[in-house]
Formats: C-alpha cells, sequence, structure tokens
C-alpha cells in the first residue's frame, strides 16, 4: 500500500506506512517464517484428518462415523377388503436404534424410562446380542408415538444420548378397537426361533414379519424388498453426502374376500359380547365377515409389543388371541338338527310325516332325556321350527351313529375347512371307531342320543358350522371358505349325491325356525326370506351345572345361531355363536343385522343414483 | 520476527511499545469478553461486534511482540470457547495466530496511522472468520456455508469501530 | 539447539500454542471428553461481574419502574405518547422498564403458583459460539442446578440447561436448531416435536398431515420428553400447512419475546402433577402484553372416533389403543355407528328388528365405487 496525499499532509500520521524501508530486506526471512507456518498446519491439518477425524473410518468403513447404510424398509402390502377398501394401512413411522459403539450401560434405564421400555428387559436385549459387531445397531422400539419422538429428538444430542440413532420406515396401521384383528393377525418382529424355521429362513435379526393371521399366512406376498441408502457422515453423524440408493420394493396388496360393511355391523353386534361371526357366501366360499371377540388391539403389536400388555393378552381367561370363529370348538347344539334331518330323510329312515309324541323328553336305553317343553305331537317340519329334541332323539336313535357321522363328515364336521388362517381347529364329530381309536373303549348307544341334537362329544367350531349349512342350502355343495379373492370360481371342494326332497325339507324346516314362530324368529326380516336354526349347548352335563360346582359362566350355554338367505340359491351364509349367553334365540339378532346389511348394500348399489340437479332447484 | 530484528529495531520501538499494567492487561479483554456476553441480550445487533478479537489484534499492534501476542491471542479466545457450547480451542487457535501475525505485521507498519489500523482490523476479522470457518469445517467436520458478502461487511462494521476503539484504549 | 530456539523464539511459542489447544481439540472431539476445568475457570471468572452489572441494571430499572407505578404510569404514558418524538423515545425506554417490573412480578406470582419447584435466575448472558442459541444464568451447581433441567418463564419455555458451572449455567434456548421438546396442541391435542431453527420462530415437527390443527391454536409441553413439566405454554402456531410427509407448522414462541431477563429453572417438576393447562390465575396477572391464557382443553379427544372408548372390550389393555389417522376400516364402523344411533337400533339386540342401513339421512358412505364407475354420490341416501 501507497501512501497517500491526504496522510501525507496529516501532520500525526506520518507519511511512510513502512517503518523502515532498509527493514524490506528482512521480508525474505518473514516469507520464510510464513511459508515454515503455512506447511507445518498443512502437515497438522492431514495428521488430524488421518488420526483424528477419520480414523474409524480408515479402519472400519462400517463403522459409524463415515460411511453407514441406512436401510430403506419396504413397506407391507396394503390388505383391502373386497372391494378395494383399505383395512390395513401403512404409516409413516419412526424407529430407533441403538448405535452400540457408543452406548453406556448407564444410559439404559433413562432411555428405556423415556421410550416406555422395561430397563431390564433392554438391559437383557442389549447383553443378548453383545456378541454381535459393535456396528450393526441395535433395534430399539418401532412406530415411536409422537411422545416417544420427542423423547428421542429432544436427547439424541451428542451431549446427552449419542447412542440413539432414529430412523424412518413404514409401520402397520391396523383398525381401531380390534376390527377384524383374528383375521389380519399382526406383524411382529422374528423370533430367534422363527429365524430357525425353514419358513423365516430368508429373514434376519430385527425384519418383521407376519405372525398371525393373514399377516402370517401371507407374509410372502405381503412382505417387500427393503433398499438401502449408503451416506457419507461426518463425525456429528450428519448426512454429508450420499453414495448410492436401492429404493425398497413395497409388498403386494392382498385383496380379501371381506365386506368391511359386513363386517363392520358385525363387530358392532358383537360388541361387549364373546364368541364369534362368521359370513360366507356358499356359492363359493367367500368369507364376508369374520369376528371373534373378545378382541385385541393389533397395533400394540404393530410396534414391539410391550410385556405387560402381551402378559395382559396371554394372561386373560377370556382368551383374546384365540380367533374363536376358527378355533372355539364347542357342541353344536340344535343347529346340528338341520345335518341329521337330511340324514334321516335321505337314509329313508323316516319320512317328513313321521311323527313323535314329546312329553318333555323321553326315555332310552333306561335313561331319561330331557326336551326344554312338553311340545306334544309334531312332524318333522315343527320338530325343526321348535327344535323339539325329543323328535332328534327319537331320530338319532332310529338313525345311528355311523349314518349320523357320514352325513356329518360329508357336510365338513370334525376336520378342518382348509381356510386360509393359520391354527385353524378340526373340530369333533364322534363315531364308534373314533372313540376306539382314541379312547379304547366301546361306543354306547346313549350316546348316539346325545349326538343326534348335537350334545356329548360333538364339537364344531363356527366356521365350519357356517360351512356345513351353507353347503346343505346351497343343495350339497361345499366350497373351501376362504379370505384372499380370486377372480375364478372355485373349484367345490364336496359335492354330495344327497336326495334334493330330503335337502329341501331342511331348509324349509329352517325357514320355519325365522317365519313361522319358531326359535329364530328375531331373525325375521321382512321382504327377505331368512332361513336359520338356533342351537342351545350346555358346556358341561346339566347335573353338574345344576350342581353349582361350575362356575356360573360355565354352567349357562352357549348360544348359536345359523342362518342364510334368500331360501332359494343363498347367497350368504351367517354363524354367530354367543358364549355363555344362555340361548341360541338371543344369537339370531346377530345374524339378522349381517344379513340385513348384505341385502342393505346390495340394494344401495344398484339403486339408480337420484339427478344431481334437484338440489340446486330453487326453493319455494 | 527474530531476536536479531527486536535488537535491531530496539532504540525506535522503545517510546513506541505501549506499556500496560497489569490491571489493564486483565480488565480489558474480560470487559471485551463481557461485552459480548452481556450486551447483544439488549441490542441484538451489537453480537456482530467482536470485541475479544479486536481487543487482541490491539493489544498485539501495540506490543509488538509476537509472543505476548500469543499468549495474549490464546488466552482470549480460550476465553471466549469457555462461554461457548464448542469444544475448547477453536477460538483459541485461530485468535492464537491473529495475534501471532498482527504482533508480526506491527513491526513492519506503521500502526498509529489511523487507516492502516482500518485496513488491519479488517483483514483480521476477516482472517479470523476465514479461519474459524476453516478450522470448523476441517476439524470438526461441520458444515457449515462461508458467508462470503456478510463477513466482508461485517469486517468493515468490526474495522470502523476498531479505529476509535483502538484510540480510547490508547487513552 | 538452544540457538535454534532462541532464534526462533516467537515461531516456538506460536507452534507451542498451537498443538497445545490442537491437542486439546483432539482430546475432545476423539474421546468426547470434556475440559471442564478452563471452562470452570474462565465462566467463574466472568459470571460474576456480569451478574453484578446485571443486578446493578435490573435494580435500576426497578427503582424508576416502581418510582413511576406511583405517579400513575398510565396517564403518563398517554400523555407522553401524544407528544414529540424526544419524548415519545423516552416514553418508550420507560414502558420497556415497566415491562421489567411487571415480568419480575409475574414471575414471582407464577413461581407461588407453580406445582413445581422452580429456582429463579437471572439471564446474565449469551454464549459466544457461531449460530447456537445460547444464553447464561447466575444459578449453578451450587444451588443444585443440574444438566438437562427444563428453564421456563410466565409466557413459555426458554430452554434446557445444558452446562452447569459452579455459579452460572448454559441455557439452549428452544431456537437453537439442536433443540427438541414434546408438545401438544391446546384444541385439537395433536401431539409434536418442537424444534429450534436457529432464528426467532420454531417449528413442531412430526404432525400427520392428516391430523387437523388450526392455526392460531396453542402448543403446550406435552411432558413426553421428560425434560419440560406438562402443560407449559410454548406458542402459538403462526403457520399452518401441509409438507411432504408431515404437516409444516411454524410456532412463535411465546417466552421471550421481549427479551430475556429472569427466568424459572425447573428444578422438580414432576408431571404428574402438572395440570393440562397452566394455572388459571395467569388469566389474572396485571399483564397486558404476551400469551393469552388457553382455554381449558375438552376433555373429549379430538379423535373422530371418541364415543368408541365406550365399546366393551374387556381383553383390550387401555391406554394402548391407536390414535393415529383413520382407515376406511375405522370410517365404516363409525358410519354403521352413527346408522344404529340414528334408527335407535342396538346391534345383535332384539325386540328393535333388522334396521335400514340405507334410511338415514346426513352419513356419508364410504361405499365401494361400482365398476360401472358411477361416482361416489352421497345424495343418494336422502329417502
Amino acid at each position: 500500500m501507497l501512501p497517500t496525499e491526504e496522510q501525507r499532509a496529516q501532520p500525526d500520521a506520518p507519511a511512510r506506512i513502512f517503518k523502515d524501508d532498509t527493514r524490506f530486506a528482512l521480508g525474505r526471512i518473514a516469507v520464510f517464517q510464513y511459508a515454515a507456518v503455512t506447511i507445518f498446519f498443512v502437515l497438522i491439518t492431514g495428521f488430524w484428518v488421518l488420526q483424528i477425524r477419520d480414523r474409524q473410518s480408515n479402519n472400519e468403513l462400517a463403522e459409524r462415523n463415515r460411511v453407514k447404510t441406512v436401510p430403506l424398509l419396504a413397506p407391507r402390502g396394503k390388505i383391502l377388503d373386497r372391494d378395494g377398501r383399505v383395512i390395513v394401512d401403512n404409516q409413516p413411522t419412526f424407529t430407533v436404534r441403538l448405535t452400540r459403539e457408543n452406548l453406556r450401560m448407564e444410559h439404559i434405564p433413562a432411555i428405556a424410562a423415556g421410550l416406555n421400555l422395561d430397563p431390564d428387559d433392554l438391559r437383557a436385549r442389549v447383553i443378548r446380542i453383545q456378541h454381535q459387531p459393535k456396528y450393526v445397531p441395535m433395534t430399539l422400539k418401532q412406530g415411536l408415538t409422537p411422545g416417544e419422538l420427542a423423547f428421542v429428538e429432544s436427547h439424541r444430542d451428542p451431549e446427552t444420548f449419542p447412542e440413539l440413532e432414529l430412523i424412518q420406515s413404514q409401520g402397520r396401521l391396523y383398525p381401531r378397537d380390534g376390527f377384524a384383528a383374528h383375521v389380519i393377525g399382526y406383524v411382529g418382529e422374528v423370533s430367534e426361533q422363527e429365524l430357525n424355521s425353514a419358513d423365516f429362513a430368508k429373514y434376519s435379526q430385527g425384519d418383521i414379519v407376519g405372525k398371525f393371521g393373514l399377516e402370517r399366512q401371507y407374509n410372502d406376498i405381503l412382505t417387500g424388498v427393503d433398499g438401502q441408502r449408503r451416506v457419507v457422515v461426518d463425525s456429528l453423524g450428519v448426512e454429508r453426502q450420499r453414495l448410492e440408493n436401492t429404493d425398497p420394493v413395497p409388498g403386494h396388496a392382498l385383496q380379501l374376500t371381506i365386506d368391511l360393511d359386513l363386517q363392520a355391523v358385525a363387530e358392532l353386534a358383537m360388541e361387549g359380547k364373546r364368541g364369534a361371526i362368521v359370513a360366507l357366501d356358499p356359492r363359493n366360499g367367500e368369507v364376508l365377515a369374520m369376528v371373534s371377540r373378545p378382541a385385541f388391539d393389533p397395533n400394540l403389536f404393530a410396534t414391539r409389543i410391550r410385556n405387560d400388555d402381551w402378559k395382559a393378552l396371554t394372561g386373560d381367561p377370556q382368551n383374546p388371541l384365540m380367533n374363536r370363529a376358527i378355533q372355539a370348538q364347542f357342541a353344536p347344539g340344535s343347529t346340528f338338527k338341520p345335518i341329521e334331518t337330511v340324514a334321516a330323510l335321505d337314509t329313508g329312515t323316516i319320512d317328513e310325516n313321521f311323527t313323535v309324541v314329546c312329553n318333555k323328553g323321553a326315555t332310552f336305553y333306561g335313561h331319561f332325556y330331557h326336551c326344554d317343553e312338553r311340545h306334544g305331537a309334531l312332524n318333522l317340519h315343527q320338530a325343526i321350527v321348535h327344535s323339539c329334541d325329543t323328535y332328534f332323539y327319537t331320530v338319532g336313535n332310529k338313525l345311528g351313529i355311523d349314518a349320523i357321522a357320514e352325513y356329518a363328515d360329508m357336510a365338513g364336521l370334525g376336520k378342518r375347512t382348509g381356510i386360509d388362517l393359520p391354527g385353524e381347529a378340526s373340530g369333533l364329530m364322534p363315531s364308534p371307531k373314533w372313540k376306539l381309536q382314541t379312547q379304547h373303549e366301546k361306543w354306547y348307544a346313549g350316546e348316539t342320543i346325545s349326538v343326534a341334537i348335537g350334545q356329548g362329544a360333538v364339537q364344531v367350531t363356527p366356521i365350519q358350522l357356517a360351512t356345513a349349512i351353507g353347503g346343505i342350502a346351497e343343495g350339497g355343495v361345499w366350497y373351501k371358505p376362504h379370505l384372499v379373492r380370486t377372480d375364478t370360481q372355485p373349484e367345490p371342494l364336496r359335492r354330495a349325491t344327497w336326495g334334493a326332497s330330503a335337502i329341501a325339507a331342511s331348509v324349509n324346516g329352517m325357514c320355519g325356525v325365522v317365519n313361522e314362530g319358531g326359535t329364530g324368529s328375531s331373525a325375521r326380516i321382512n321382504g327377505i326370506e331368512v332361513c336359520g336354526k338356533t342351537g342351545t349347548a350346555q358346556k358341561v352335563s346339566l347335573d353338574l351345572a345344576k350342581s353349582g360346582k361350575v362356575g356360573r359362566d360355565l354352567a349357562k350355554e352357549n348360544g348359536w345361531f345359523v342362518g342364510f338367505a334368500p331360501k332359494d340359491n343363498p347367497e350368504i351364509v351367517v354363524v354367530a355363536l354367543w358364549e355363555a349367553s344362555g340361548h341360541g334365540y338371543a344369537s339370531a339378532p346377530i345374524v339378522r343385522d349381517v344379513i340385513k346389511a348384505y341385502f342393505d348394500k346390495k340394494a344401495r348399489l344398484a339403486m339408480p343414483k337420484p339427478q344431481q340437479i334437484a338440489l340446486f332447484l330453487r326453493p319455494q | 520476527m527474530t531476536e536479531f530484528s527486536e535488537a535491531f529495531l530496539e532504540p525506535r520501538k522503545k517510546d513506541r511499545i505501549s506499556k500496560f499494567n497489569i490491571a489493564a492487561i486483565v480488565l480489558i479483554p474480560l470487559a471485551a469478553i463481557l461485552f459480548q456476553v452481556y450486551v447483544p441480550r439488549f441490542v441484538t445487533y451489537l453480537s456482530y461486534l467482536e470485541l475479544p478479537l479486536l481487543v487482541t489484534v490491539y493489544f498485539a499492534l501495540m506490543r509488538r511482540s509476537p509472543v505476548q501476542g500469543v499468549l495474549f491471542g490464546a488466552g482470549i479466545g480460550l476465553a471466549q470457547d469457555s462461554l461457548s457450547s464448542h469444544p475448547l480451542g477453536m477460538f483459541g487457535i485461530v485468535k492464537t495466530l491473529v495475534g501471532y501475525f498482527a504482533a508480526s505485521v506491527s513491526q513492519r507498519f506503521d500502526v498509529d496511522n489511523p487507516l492502516v489500523r482500518l485496513v488491519l482490523a479488517f483483514f483480521f476479522f476477516f482472517f479470523h472468520q476465514f479461519f474459524y470457518w476453516v478450522l470448523s469445517r476441517a476439524l470438526l467436520g461441520e458444515v457449515v456455508p462461508f458467508e462470503l458478502q456478510q463477513t466482508l461487511v461485517l469486517a468493515i462494521l468490526n474495522a470502523v469501530v476498531a479505529v476509535p476503539l483502538f484510540h480510547i484504549l490508547i487513552s | 539447539m538452544e540457538f535454534l530456539l532462541n532464534r526462533y523464539r516467537n515461531l516456538t511459542v506460536l507452534l507451542l500454542a498451537v498443538v497445545a489447544q490442537l491437542v486439546l481439540l483432539a482430546y475432545q472431539v476423539k474421546s468426547n471428553g470434556e475440559v471442564r476445568l478452563i471452562r470452570v475457570w474462565a465462566v467463574t471468572a466472568v459470571t460474576p461481574l456480569a451478574r453484578v452489572i446485571e443486578t446493578a441494571r435490573s435494580a435500576t430499572s426497578h427503582f424508576f419502574s416502581d418510582y413511576f407505578v406511583l405517579l400513575d404510569v398510565r396517564e403518563e404514558n398517554q400523555r407522553m405518547q401524544n407528544e414529540l418524538d424526544r419524548i415519545e423515545m423516552e416514553n418508550q425506554y420507560l414502558r420497556t422498564q415497566l415491562d421489567t417490573a411487571e415480568r419480575a412480578k409475574a414471575l414471582q406470582i407464577f413461581q407461588a403458583s407453580s406445582p413445581s419447584k422452580t429456582l429463579a435466575a437471572h439471564v446474565i448472558g449469551n454464549g459466544t459460539g457461531s449460530g447456537a442459541k445460547v444464553v447464561i444464568v447466575d444459578r449453578g451447581s451450587v444451588s443444585g442446578v443440574q444438566k438437562g433441567m427444563a428453564v421456563i418463564e410466565p409466557y413459555g419455555i426458554v430452554g434446557k440447561v445444558v452446562d452447569v458451572y459452579p455459579t452460572a449455567a448454559f441455557v439452549l434456548l428452544i431456537t437453537d436448531p439442536t433443540f427438541a421438546a414434546g408438545v401438544i396442541s391446546n384444541k385439537n391435542r395433536v401431539r409434536g416435536t418442537l424444534k429450534g431453527q436457529g432464528h426467532s420462530t420454531v417449528i413442531v415437527d412430526y404432525v400427520e398431515n392428516e391430523q387437523k390443527l388450526d392455526p392460531g391454536e396453542w402448543f403446550y409441553t406435552s411432558g413426553d420428553d421428560r425434560i419440560f413439566p406438562k402443560g407449559l405454554p410454548v406458542g402459538e402456531a403462526a403457520v399452518v400447512r401441509p409438507g411432504k410427509t408431515h404437516k409444516e407448522i411454524f410456532v412463535t414462541p411465546s417466552g421471550f419475546q421481549n427479551g430475556l431477563e429472569e427466568v424459572l429453572i425447573v428444578m422438580d417438576g414432576v408431571h404428574g402433577n402438572i395440570p393440562e393447562a397452566p394455572a388459571n390465575d395467569q388469566r389474572d396477572q396485571p399483564v397486558h402484553l404476551l400469551a393469552p391464557p388457553p382455554a381449558e382443553p375438552s376433555e373429549i379427544s379430538a379423535a373422530p372416533a371418541g364415543a368408541s372408548g365406550a365399546t366393551g372390550m374387556p381383553a383390550m389393555p387401555t391406554g394402548a389403543t391407536r390414535t393415529g389417522p383413520a382407515s376406511d376400516a375405522d370410517r365404516i364402523v363409525e358410519e354403521y355407528r352413527r346408522i344404529g344411533e340414528a334408527e335407535k337400533h342396538v346391534y345383535g339386540e332384539r325386540g328393535t328388528g333388522a334396521p335400514d342401513y340405507n334410511a338415514p339421512a346426513g352419513i356419508t358412505r364410504t361405499d365401494p365405487k361400482p365398476a360401472d364407475a358411477k361416482p361416489k354420490d352421497p345424495a343418494k341416501q336422502n329417502p
């Protein structure tokens, strides 16, 4: 810089910028000095970069400080109803992971508290995976609530809990209040046990898999393929550069045969009750609705389920995790009578005019068998309508256990229906052969009397009963019940060569039950020909129930109702099981509401659309 | 600077090296830091004034001893670091260098000239900000953009403040 | 050697000083270590001075404001406001002083009424770092302050303690980019995470786009972060708009609009004992400037399925039901529930006869779109 005129003019500002021109010679030394300082800094910086900042990355690329692989979790496929309406959706969720290289064990209680985890459980989990390499992060919790998210965000700074790491993923969004919970099932982290099984061989620790219901059954279809993102992060964990992206491939959507309208009505009808509802289309086996109550909230499982919640669910005597629609095995009671009717007529054991006089029961083989009422003289039709036990004791006795078992077997009792849900129970249709095999005892003729009214050793599941009665109503054709929709008409599972008149008599009887002042009158719907049959089934013997030695709940009878409509070419068959309701007629309105929902929806969709323009008419 | 050059300059420097008593050496930087910590609470834009830096430059220029410049800069820088939330040493290193270079420069420039002071204050502010940015990027791996325009404007502002400030400090 | 060291004494000292500090830095960066001692010295040296200045300043301002309160300051202010520019400026100053006095009073009232145990502290300085929003308060470990404690004032939250020294503590303000806290809105009960931005507004993140939130709604601390007790005001949602993954919500913090002087450090804030809304006596305070106290939040959750809490699900563990957006399934259940109510029909009960699901008007149906592409038409529900 050169001195200016102004500076020269100022007396107290010396005219020279450089204090001493002779010292210019020293400049060379100064240059050397600065050069030395610069070189020194270059060296220091290089040293720093290698030794301090990037040391770990040089040692181990996968370590957190340089290149990091962030998984991009593929969303599972949605689950839709038969009309494409969403039953199970995904929602963006956050997962917090523990980067174990900077984990401090003393932070665990605080982290567990903030994330609503059990500290002991968390500590145990950390110790359990200690043998794995440090750079493998541990999933702490999935599906963080907004509150837990706030906790993580406000504590994951380097000063507080630097071991917390947040990743975004797609979590399951199940309907509220356990809606269709047993059908849908739930997902969860794959267990060590599952990892060792063939079904889950391709998964690794921390993966989310279907655990129950359809989520389990169709896990492979619903599961997508995870992607990943490789990023360079700085020492503070801030993303600096993206290396490459492999996009996740979402899982396939699953379209069910479930109709949300029917399912909703069925759920509402079962509120506060214990039992199950199954609604089928008997023409192809499509399950239109399936409810089991008490239910559980699958959203509890959408993330890692808390120990407390798990204990509450598994320890509940009502067993909410049981899908009663396919797993509850109870005596069918009088709902067994339509099958027996077909057997009796088809074998020619009786005809429709066969009459029995009911004296509030009858004596067979030296033992008196009760009937609810003194029905007097009835023919077959009247016996079905009023559900006279005396009549069917007599018919069963004439028919014999082998014939009963043969027809029941054809209708599908005593064996799994093959529905596409895991864990279906098989029910039980007793026969002399069965008794000999399992109990090594001879069949007593008295047992046939009990079986004849759906008691004794007979056990059915709601799905079995719905399939059996639906198949009879359809004229003796049974389809495999299924929950996933296909476009093709399935092949029938079995086709009976039963006489049409035998079947018609049975169906007519069931129509009388609803429409002729029978036990199922409350299932009546104006304008729709609903047919059905009540069933009241003891869980323990009458004597034991009266003795008061068993709980009130056990002593109370289960109420069944199986109904279908219309009478000819039925489109829907519904079974309702209300445990410990006392009588089958209590279940009839449940079935009525579901059937009505089916026909109302059909009418609603067929209704012509009113003219929009009408809305804009000038008011009078 | 070398021993040799200092010895060479001895007679001239004598009347020029400002003498500070211990109290001033301790209190003025403390006041500067206090100012930076306290005053911006009420007048926000005063936070753009880097008084500790200006004081460092001033001391280094007046004392003309690189050693003292280094120690002074390091001291005031570390004190500033202590009151921040970033790792200790960032301001320290930068101010150490500023102290050193300011003292070195003072031996070659006429530091009593207000224009020179203006230019030096401008230069050192810019140097300070730039080097701080380099350090945080290189050493801490922080990715913060360097705002050139803002830094230049602030450098001018600080330089303008520096001239009268130095004048006040002398008296 | 001695000659060399002598000859390059300056350079040696420089290098020594720089290397020493580099080592210091390296130690801190590499091992996440903390060099407490130097900080403690510096903070202990600076803070008492700042405290003295602050005490002197606030004492003066209190004196002035007390004086003017006696002189019926409202009239005074009114008169002054009508005067010329010179006096207007003076008036401005006086008003600021008055605010200070009222604030101090409000602080006392709040501290006395708040269920949390708090400790009053003066802000004696700003942190010196670049970018970070940190203030220094004049209470430290001697007074029992600990790292992680919440710092509040009557009108809103301020920040949290990040560093503690014997006589001072550093408070990270809610406006700092690394700050986060759990918040909940007062009307729609929307939960989110408050995050600082580095400037005066803050944002609330992680609120689903589907969730309802009105601009002007107030956010309160939710207690989820385990830092702030539940129910402290945070600020008003100034802008609410849908974003890419989550709603974009900008909040004007109610805490320190007019500068920070006195704050309260929450020494013991037990969530359970904190009411949903802040104490009502805020309403009675003679404070005219900030934070209208919000209405008591309604007891019913704003979720559309509010009624579903009454559904008889004996086995459902309580308190864990989903609160997120509704799927078609949830909507359809609600539709049928409302149809049942409209028809006075109890599902599955005898006596009432079969309901007519198509009759009730005014219930939007989530019907499937028929294959022949008839658009969904709510009007067809009209009888």
